[in-house]
């Protein structure tokens, strides 16, 4: 079965508003996934250009999920979707509010970067822990939003238990980060501001399970949200 | 997951905790392997379904699928059709309906029926009302007969809008009135059950809406079940939503189970709006 | 998906299209108006035609049979002479006599005053105004209808006080009269040729010069039965009394028949070979030719059941069968029409099938049974072929009193009168006739459509 199409309805303008809602989103997607991308090489490079391109194209961010919201409401009155067609509609508007989150986070993590740069930070031994991490988001968002472009719940699932290898990157930066303020502490602010990156990036990994959680609300029908991976994986691989 | 065919029913109840919300009473009415021919075709092919005590349940399907013909098994209105023949077994209380020492005339006092078109017989609202209770003997003198027909109006919320010119024809009242003095006039006799053929699909929708109303304040006195065409509806009055087609119960669940995640793909293509 | 987006050059052709679209269709509007115009043109010739052939038939019947209805007649003294009524006093019951024996006595006195020479009074009075009357008496009796006579005789039989009185009464004078009167006949006829004697020609002018002959309205018309010896009062009572008769049965044999069974059919009768057999047959029945009815009427009421000649109960069971189907298919066609959803709303809440068919399909549906059931009536009242054959068209002079005696019937006594020798006075005496009929056919419609319109239910 699959609950999951978009298309085939009888009409032809319904299809074309929700493959426009799904193309939309995929355009949020892979634009936020781009400045997580950028923020974070400006961060590790301290490239305070990059870092400002990355706060001035936020707005674009939040001017796509302004935009897509008006056309789920839109598609909400004219079509009162039901079944598939209306959780589809439903985790749009869910998946773009995340987008959004992570656009800030991206943000947050450019303006770190600027910060840095202006501190006249060099590239520094705690980076290839944010390289990895900041790679393994990157990927965990580009799956994300593969697995919604596809409505695979498998893959969905797949990509939403990587967030607990973030979370675990972000613990193991946090005690790292300890250390280092105990080894030095002219480093706290700099530690500081270097931790809080780290936090915006495991925030982006929380996002990019909640994402995952739509795509698989959206095709089985059921809400995963706040429930433990065993019943999720139950849920994805039943029925 | 597996596609039932179509001759195989499949009454799905969701097994989750879905279904433990649902008003799930004693059993009202309950129809087992129940047949329709029309002449030699077969217009249902082997209906199981059972109604609660005090729910609505709405039949939804397209045109032709059955859900008329199922509906007007519950209270025996296929017989008059000559070429129509129902098999099967359809119990009231337990009580076969079909059986042959059951009087239709009962049966149909204690399931009553309110029409697609809004049918007011074409005499005064007071004789439209009062006519039930007299054929069937339920009143001994007119101060009783008063008493029904104003209780019977104001259950339909029809009171207040006529109780100043009961003597003027029924016809006479607007399409909602008239279908609400329809109502009015099934619940006169007191029924268990009110079957309800399209009964929206006349009116504009505030009457529409006042009827919608009226069905959930009905639902705390009687079993309802409804058939519409209109989606919407089925998902704003009823309990549960049977989905029909070509014959067969293909879906019966909790109706937000059906509209957000309907199990079977005959019923999700249906109810968005991809048949054809 | 779709694009609906056109190129600029699409939209330029697509704009040159649409105008030629608006060219085109201009162009045939002018075709299009005129046939609608021939249309209805042609439409109006018809009802104008017919129209016209109405009022033509009206304008002949109205101008020919109006003055049927003022005859000739004689203003006289008139002495009941006591030397020639020489007769017994009227009998009166007396108590100690059964009413037999009573009978007996009324019966001798009647007999008696038959044998009374009314003739003598009438010539008698006739002298008053013609003195030489008395001469000529085969002449003077000529100018008074033969049947006025026994309307002497039945006043005196009514109130023998009168005997010895002078009255004055008005007596219808001969039919031949009435022609001369009228202008009916040349008068520049030779005397061979001519209906009355020269002299009581004469008379004629004379008297109608003096005032006391006129046309006055006369009631013989509706008053008297069909004569052959007086024609001047030959009347249409009693074959208006036979029409009626034979209405009445039709009403109460054909209309309850033919609704119960139409009921019956519509509303109850399983649909099957047999049924629709009898649809097929009833409906054929509708078209046989009314003769036919007649033939059927003759064989078996008359032949096999023995019963009467020329009877009105003959003739109202023979237009009952005619009517039966018209009766059946316009009951039929009427029950067909009321909404199916009257029936479900009854049965819905209970009712049996007979309850929802008497509560609320008969009520609806009795304007229309009743609009059949008149139009059927008129149209037995019409019929004339089939009365022909179970006797109707012999000449009977009474009125029936009961629906077993002999009779005729109105379209009959038209036809009768039709062919009567003495065309110049009958011509009229017929279209007049016709005009009663229509009149009670008119009202009979009327009738029809006042039920119709009280009776009407919107549903």
């Amino acid at each position: 079965m699959n609950t999951s199409r978009v298309d085939g309805h009888t009409s032809q303008a319904f299809d074309a508003d929700m493959n426009e809602i799904v193309n939309k989103v995929l355009d949020m997607g892979s634009l936020v996934t781009h400045q997580v991308e950028k923020a974070i090489y400006a961060f590790i490079h301290t490239d305070a250009d990059m870092a400002r391109a990355v706060i001035s194209k936020d707005d674009e961010v939040n001017h796509l999920e302004v935009k897509i919201d008006e056309h789920c409401v839109q598609v909400l009155v004219r079509r009162q979707p039901t079944a598939g067609d209306l959780r589809a509609v439903i985790a749009a508007i869910k998946t773009i509010k995340d987008l959004e989150r992570i656009g800030d986070q991206a943000k947050r993590i450019a303006r770190s970067a600027i910060k840095a740069a202006e501190a006249g930070a060099e590239a520094d031994r705690a980076f290839p822990e944010f390289e990895m991490m900041g790679t393994r988001v990157v990927r965990m968002l580009q799956d994300a939003m593969t697995a919604f472009r596809n409505h695979d719940a498998q893959e969905a699932l797949q990509v939403a238990l990587q967030d607990k290898a973030i979370d675990s990157d972000y613990e193991s930066i946090l005690r790292q980060n300890m250390t280092y303020m105990m080894e030095d502490p002219r480093n706290i602010t700099r530690i500081v501001e270097m931790t809080w990156v780290g936090r915006a990036i495991e925030r982006i990994g929380d996002h990019a399970r909640n994402v995952c959680e739509y795509t698989i609300y959206f095709v089985k029908g059921r809400d995963v949200r706040h429930i433990d991976d065993a019943q999720i994986e139950a849920i994805v691989q039943g029925r | 997951m597996g596609q039932p065919s179509m001759n195989t029913l499949k009454v799905t109840l969701p097994e989750s905790a879905d279904s433990q919300a649902l008003p799930q009473g004693n059993i009202k009415m309950s129809a087992r392997d129940v047949k329709v021919f029309y002449g030699a075709s077969e217009a249902l092919h082997g209906i199981n379904m059972d109604i609660y005590e005090n729910e609505v349940v709405a039949f939804i399907g397209p045109s032709g699928c059955g859900k008329s013909t199922f509906l007007r098994c519950l209270n025996r209105m296929n017989d008059t059709i000559d070429s129509a023949r129902v098999t099967g077994k359809v119990t009231l209380d337990d009580q076969d309906i079909y059986d042959p020492s059951l009087d239709v005339v009962q049966l149909r006092a204690q399931v009553g029926m309110v029409f697609q078109k809004p049918n007011p017989f074409p005499k005064s609202i007071f004789e439209n009302i009062a006519y039930g209770p007299r054929l069937h003997g339920l009143v001994d003198n007119k101060t009783d007969l008063e008493e029904i027909v104003e209780s019977s109006l104001r259950r339909a919320g029809l009171w207040n809008e006529v109780k100043d010119r009961l003597d003027a024809p029924g016809t006479g009242l607007s399409g909602g009135q008239q279908q609400r003095l329809c109502i009015a006039r099934a619940i006169a006799v007191s029924p268990e059950v009110i079957l309800m053929d399209e009964p929206c699909s006349a009116l504009d929708p505030i009457a529409t809406t006042i009827i919608e109303e009226l069905i959930d304040e009905l639902k705390g006195s009687y079993t309802i079940a409804i058939v519409t065409h209109n989606m919407q509806q089925a998902a704003r009055v009823s309990d549960r939503t049977a989905f029909f087609h070509l014959g067969n119960l293909v879906e019966l669940s909790a109706t937000r189970e059906i509209f957000t995640n309907p199990q079977d793909t005959r019923t999700e293509d249906y109810i968005t709006g991809r048949f054809g | 998906m779709k694009t609906t987006n056109m190129m600029p050059e699409d939209q330029l052709d697509l704009a040159q299209k649409r105008d030629r679209m608006q060219q085109r269709v201009k162009a045939s509007l002018k075709r299009r108006h005129a046939q609608e115009k021939r249309f209805k043109g042609m439409g109006m010739a018809a009802v104008v035609t017919a129209l016209a052939f109405v009022t033509l038939l009206f304008f002949t019947i109205l101008s020919k049979g109006l003055p049927a209805f003022w005859q000739a007649t004689l203003t006289l003294q008139v002495y009941f002479d006591p030397e020639v009524i020489r007769i017994d006093p009227k009998p009166e019951k007396r108590s100690d006599e059964s009413e037999g024996a009573f009978q007996q006595r009324y019966l001798a006195w009647q007999t008696q005053l038959g044998f009374v020479n009314f003739n003598r009074i009438i010539l008698d009075s006739l002298a008053r105004e013609i003195p030489e009357a008395p001469e000529y008496q085969r002449d003077a009796l000529r100018l008074v209808t033969s049947g006025e006579r026994f309307a002497l005789r039945g006043l005196v039989e009514k109130d023998p006080s009168i005997i010895g009185q002078t009255l004055t009464l008005d007596l219808l004078a001969d039919a031949n009269v009435d022609v001369w009167m009228k202008g009916n006949i040349d008068r520049n006829l030779p005397d061979a040729q001519q209906q009355l004697s020269a002299r009581t020609r004469a008379w004629v002018d004379e008297l109608q010069a003096r005032g006391v002959i006129k046309s006055k309205f006369s009631t013989a018309l509706f008053m008297n039965p069909d004569s052959r010896s007086s024609l001047a009062s030959a009347g249409l009572a009693g074959a208006f009394m036979g029409s009626l008769m034979m209405m009445l049965i039709v009403m109460f044999l054909a209309v309850p028949v033919g609704v119960a069974s139409a009921i019956y059919l519509e509303e109850f009768a399983p649909k099957n070979k047999l049924t629709d057999l009898i649809e097929v047959n009833i409906n054929n029945l509708a078209a046989v030719p009314s003769i036919v009815f007649g033939l059927l009427g003759a064989s078996v009421f008359i032949l096999w059941f023995k019963m009467p000649l020329s009877a009105p109960l003959v003739g109202g069971l023979v237009l009952s069968l005619m009517t039966l189907p018209t009766v059946i298919i316009a009951t039929r066609s009427t029950l067909k029409a009321i909404p199916p959803s009257i029936r479900q709303a009854a049965l819905g809440i209970g009712a049996s099938k007979v309850q929802s068919v008497f509560h609320h399909v008969l009520p609806l549906a009795i304007p229309g049974i009743l609009t059949g059931a008149i139009l059927g009536v008129a149209q037995a009242l019409g019929e004339t072929a089939p009365l022909l054959l179970i006797g109707m068209s012999s000449f009977v002079a009474s009125v029936p009193a009961t629906p077993f005696e002999q009779s005729t019937a109105l379209p009959v006594q038209i036809y009768l009168w039709q062919g009567n020798e003495l065309r110049n006075f009958f011509e009229a005496r017929t279209s007049a006739a016709i005009i009663v009929l229509l009149a009670l056919m008119i009202t009979l419609n009327a009738l029809a459509i006042w039920l119709r319109k009280k009776f009407e239910t919107r549903w």
